[in-house]
């Protein structure tokens, strides 16, 4: 079920903090790593019920960047951030829809 | 831990059937040859070790991991071993996703080819916590046809969207009353809810399994109704939702994607 689009090939570095993932349909996104730990979806930084953000933006250091990236399962990755978060799960269907480039157009034509 | 597939039980209110389901839903799977763990995750009524018989409680290994209890052919592992009556209220935030945490990494589960983890009631912060923490295979929802009428499962399937769990499927428990006697089948709700439904939000249907009383029978003796009674309706209709959950997982670990990750 998952849509095509939404499959990585890498998930690696840009530059020194923010994070670059290629996708199977030849997109590259590019997260800068503030904007990435802003958009954390656990529990604890987003309400699941409203989807609003519970993090506060002034409580997350300005260089914060991730220290680790990991797979989970075949669908997500885990990132190990500097200011010890840990806690979300970036499903890959998540972060196509989240990707900066795309995004603003995303908005434009639909939001679902 | 090496896992093949982890697949947490789960449902949008309580007494739905979940652990009923996980516990024959492990045997039946364990039937089929294959190694088996069983999680038993509710921190507020843990039922699996009665469903199980299970009196003893685990050992700890060497290395100071938990060694699962080897019931029925399964690796058990409950919170309830790890509990004193009354201590469900302090299972909260950080402590209980760390908790969550020690469950899987804690527990010594060997090679499994599934884990089925029972969930506590409704979509919780255990479940939610499990389901943002560990890398599922897919969330396997219980429902009866009253929770589909009332929308209560689809609102459950909808959460755990919203956290991109993936959802492995449906399975409509308590669906029709057979009768102990005759074998004949009486819908009490109305029929079909729940496979409607499914096709609907596009999920795969699991498949049905009657509310019959010798199913709860042999879950209070200690010996869920597929070892007991695997002729019986209800340990077939077990039998046929443990394959098709068997397929979709083959299904689900074919898609996605294997990521190179340097970071
Ligand atoms: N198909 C069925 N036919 C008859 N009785 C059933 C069936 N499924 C479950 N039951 C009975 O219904 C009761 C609730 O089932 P169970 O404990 O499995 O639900 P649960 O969803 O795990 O509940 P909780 O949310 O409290 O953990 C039990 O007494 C069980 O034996
Ligand atoms: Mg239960
Ligand atoms: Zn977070
Ligand atoms: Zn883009």
């Amino acid at each position: 079920m998952s849509n095509t689009q939404a499959i990585p090939v890498e998930i690696t570095r840009a530059g020194e903090r923010d994070v670059k993932i290629r996708w199977q349909d030849g997109h590259e996104s590019v997260y800068p790593a503030r904007e990435l730990r802003l958009k954390c979806p656990c529990a604890g930084c987003l309400d699941e019920v409203t989807g609003a953000l519970r993090l506060i933006a002034s409580s997350v250091p300005q260089d914060v960047h991730p220290l680790k990236i990991e797979q989970v399962g075949r669908y997500a990755v885990t990132i190990r951030w500097s200011d010890g978060h840990h806690t979300g799960i970036y499903a890959f269907d998540y972060l196509r829809k989240v990707c900066p480039c795309c995004s603003d157009k995303r908005q434009a034509t639909s939001d679902k | 831990m090496a896992t093949q597939y982890i697949i947490p039980i789960a449902s949008g209110k309580g007494g739905v059937g979940k652990s009923t389901v996980s516990a024959n839903l492990a045997l039946a799977l364990a039937k089929t040859g294959a190694a088996v763990g069983l999680m038993d995750a509710d921190v507020y009524g843990p039922s699996i070790p009665t469903m199980l018989g299970i009196t003893k409680p685990p050992e700890v290994d060497a290395s100071n991991r938990i060694k699962p209890v080897e019931q029925h052919g399964l690796k058990v592992v409950s919170m309830g071993f790890f509990m004193k009556p009354g201590e469900a209220a302090i299972w909260r935030g950080p402590m209980l996703h760390k908790t969550v945490q020690q469950f899987l990494t804690g527990v010594a589960w060997g090679d499994l080819d599934y884990l089925i983890i029972d969930t506590p009631p409704g979509t919780g912060d255990v479940t939610l916590s499990l389901c943002q923490s560990i890398p599922l295979t897919g969330v396997v929802i219980v429902s009866t046809p009253q929770d589909i009428a009332l929308n209560v499962a689809q609102r459950a399937i909808a959460m755990f969207k919203k956290l991109n769990a993936p959802i492995l499927g449906i399975i409509e428990n308590m669906s029709h009353y057979v009768c102990p006697r005759c074998g004949q089948r009486e819908e009490i709700f109305g029929v079909g809810g729940a496979r409607k439904t499914a096709e609907r939000m596009a999920i795969p249907f699991l498949g049905e399994i009657p509310l019959s009383t010798p199913i709860r029978v042999a879950s209070d003796e200690g010996k869920p109704i597929v070892l007991s009674q695997p002729e019986s309706p209800g340990a077939k209709a077990f039998t046929a939702v443990a394959s098709h959950l068997a397929a979709q997982a083959g299904l689900r670990a074919q898609q996605g994607a294997q990521v190179k990750v340097t970071f």
